[in-house]
């Protein structure tokens, strides 16, 4: 098979085998259309996606690409700019879930998928989901509708903020503080929530089509 | 004295070119014959192009190509069953999930971008522009792309350019001498056989092959003719069957010479850049045009911009408002022998109609669909949405909401309020606010 003249990436050991080299090709044409054929992506090379336009949590999911968590180079802060390996390993975050998989690799492949979440979340990175950052987050979903006010976001998020306290800690005494969601709690919260078959891009199958030869 | 002899020589080869180009190209178009130099033509390029696909064994000729339709599997499902699905009732973290894989699918690959870059192909067509990580494959398929490439650009390129200054002369000079005369039906029939001949000399400048079916349902006068948009030659692919009155901008140079020559002879409507601003001119003018049955139908194109032919984006609301009868034609040209697509932000004009002209020909299915009016209870954008499908559908093609003005700008900020509109209200639907 020949290779594209461009540049032999080599493959991140976490992708394989589960995306084949076809899927690596599609990627980085893609990666060099957004990046308009330069070595590294910024923010702004992703307003130029019509699509993702539409998506109120849009901030959070570009900001995913340049953290340095989910890049898995430091336990803080962010990057300004990324190459075509670090977008591979974002992506491999929402790779689907593979036949042969054992209850180990299942475990630890959906912890991994978890803990991106718990970033996005989680957005002063100290490891914890305090009730502003998920007010945040609520706002951030419901805003662009004029009829809910700030306030109706507000309780909803303290509603599910209490919600989830509950579930984790138990019962509080009347002095007891919350501070915030742990990784461990979260993980508690999402337990029965099919999360490997939800949280997955798919790619078609190639195989089907026709080449000559 | 050589040198005499030498220019003697090649004038007379000269001459006989041109006589051979005037004697098998020019005039059968004048009378709307084929001698079958096209067909030929065509037969032996497909039978060259079968044969070196089925015999480079082994090869891969290009770098599997993925189909247009998309490279990864969408999740259909409404926001509302998914979100519903993941959780039963109240808010929760879930929610964010269903945003995120979203966003995720557009940023592999999203509907729009993939809209504006020619569509790919199954098989090499020995083209190098289609071929896009070339290298040496075999001996044998190098040998008949470079006959391939001289054949094009040393034989073909050279007669189309012939053929299209011919065409474009004739079309001026024609069109004023028509339009001297004073109106009446001889002039409407002159001016019909001089907008189909040129149409046809154009045509065969592009090696141009084109079927059309459906032909009794062909605009008639007084109608408004739809089609979706592909190229600037879309124009001459439908003047090549048929008299329309063209609707546009007025532009400077050659393109405005045209048009002013051809608005003489043929009611044409050209609009000054200042006019275009104004909509209700516009509505008001074509109108008045649709309104005089006599007149021959104008031809519109609803997308305002060249889409690469594998969908439809959203027809623009304004000839959907004028009233009459509409005649939607679907237009679909076969990306094996040359692409037609017209990609405005990476190619001017002038290396656009190069690479048509070095492209081994152009062929293009014409369908004309049964003619459609608004009904009672539908708004012009329902109506072009209608009219969009029946397009789409007959041309097999994908239908996509968007607006074709994305090749430029931004999506406007009202369509992300909605989603996020809908959104919120399923929220509040559930009882999560007290």
């Amino acid at each position: 098979l020949g290779l594209s003249r461009g540049t032999q990436t080599p493959i991140p050991s976490l992708l394989s085998p589960t995306v084949t080299s076809e899927q690596i090709e599609h990627l980085h044409r893609r990666f060099k259309q957004l990046s308009q054929d330069q070595l590294t992506i910024r923010k702004e090379n992703f307003d130029s996606i019509p699509d993702l336009e539409f998506n109120p949590i849009r901030g959070k999911i570009v900001h995913a690409f340049f953290d340095k968590r989910n890049l898995r180079q430091a336990s803080d802060g962010l990057v300004d700019e990324i190459n075509f390996e670090d977008f591979l390993t974002i992506m491999s975050y929402f790779r689907p879930i593979e036949m042969n998989m054992d209850e180990e690799q299942l475990d630890r492949f959906r912890k991994e998928k978890l803990k991106f979440l718990f970033h996005m979340y989680d957005s002063d990175h100290d490891g914890k989901i305090t009730l502003q950052e998920y007010r945040n987050v609520v706002e951030e979903l419901l805003s662009g509708n004029p009829h809910l006010e700030k306030e109706s976001a507000r309780s909803i998020a303290d509603g599910a903020m209490m919600e989830a306290a509950s579930i984790c800690v138990g019962q509080m005494g009347p002095d007891q503080v919350y501070e915030g969601i742990t990784f461990e709690d979260f993980l508690k919260m999402w337990q029965g929530i099919d999360i490997e078959t939800k949280m997955h891009v798919r790619f078609l199958n190639m195989e089907t089509i026709a080449h000559c030869y | 004295m050589e040198d005499v002899w030498v220019a003697a020589a090649a004038a007379r080869v000269g001459a006989a070119w041109l006589a051979a180009v005037l004697g098998l190209i020019v005039l059968p178009s004048v009378l709307g014959i084929s001698l079958g130099i096209s067909e030929a033509y065509m037969w032996v390029l497909v039978k060259t192009l079968e044969r070196m696909t089925v015999n480079s064994q082994n090869y891969f000729l290009m770098w599997l190509p993925f189909p247009s339709q998309g490279i990864i599997e969408r999740d259909e499902t409404p926001m509302e069953k998914e979100i519903a699905r993941l959780h039963p009732a109240d808010f929760e973290f879930s929610d964010i999930l269903y945003f995120c894989r979203k966003g995720f699918e557009a940023i592999v690959e999203d509907e729009v971008t993939q809209r504006f870059s020619s569509e790919e192909l199954l098989s090499w067509n020995l083209l190098t522009r289609t071929n896009v990580n070339f290298h040496y494959i075999s001996l044998r398929l190098t040998i008949v792309w470079v006959i391939g490439v001289v054949v094009r650009y040393c034989f073909l390129l050279p007669l189309r350019i012939t053929l299209a200054a011919i065409g474009i002369t004739s079309m001026i000079v024609g069109t004023t001498l028509v339009g001297q005369l004073p109106n009446g039906s001889v002039k409407n029939y002159l001016s019909e056989v001089v907008h189909l001949t040129c149409s046809r000399i154009l045509v065969r400048a592009l090696s141009g092959t084109i079927h059309y079916h459906n032909k009794e349902n062909r605009p008639k006068k007084g109608g408004i003719c739809v089609a979706n948009h592909t190229s600037p030659i879309d124009a001459i692919i439908l003047t090549n069957d048929g008299c329309y009155a063209m609707v546009g901008q007025v532009h400077g140079g050659l393109m405005g010479v045209i048009q002013r020559a051809t608005v003489k002879a043929c009611p044409h409507v050209w609009f000054e850049r200042s006019e275009i601003k104004d909509r209700h001119l516009v509505t008001k003018r074509l109108r008045e045009h649709v309104a005089d049955k006599s007149k021959l139908p104008i031809l519109i194109f609803p997308e305002g911009t060249c889409i690469n032919n594998t969908s439809v984006m959203m027809f623009k609301k304004g000839s959907f408002e004028i009233g009459g009868t509409i005649y939607p034609v679907a237009i679909k040209y076969d990306p094996q022998f040359g692409d037609a697509f017209w990609n405005s932000s990476k190619y001017n004009i002038v290396s656009y109609l190069l690479r048509i002209m070095t492209s081994w020909a152009i062929v293009c299915n014409v369908w004309y669909l049964p003619p459609m009016v608004r009904e009672e209870d539908e708004d012009a954008v329902q109506f072009a949405n209608r009219v969009k499908s029946a397009i789409a559908r007959q041309g097999g093609l994908t239908e996509l909401p968007w607006d074709g003005g994305l090749k430029r700008a931004k999506v406007k900020d009202t369509f992300r309020e909605e989603q996020q509109k809908n959104y919120s209200m399923m929220l509040v639907r559930n009882g999560s606010i007290g």
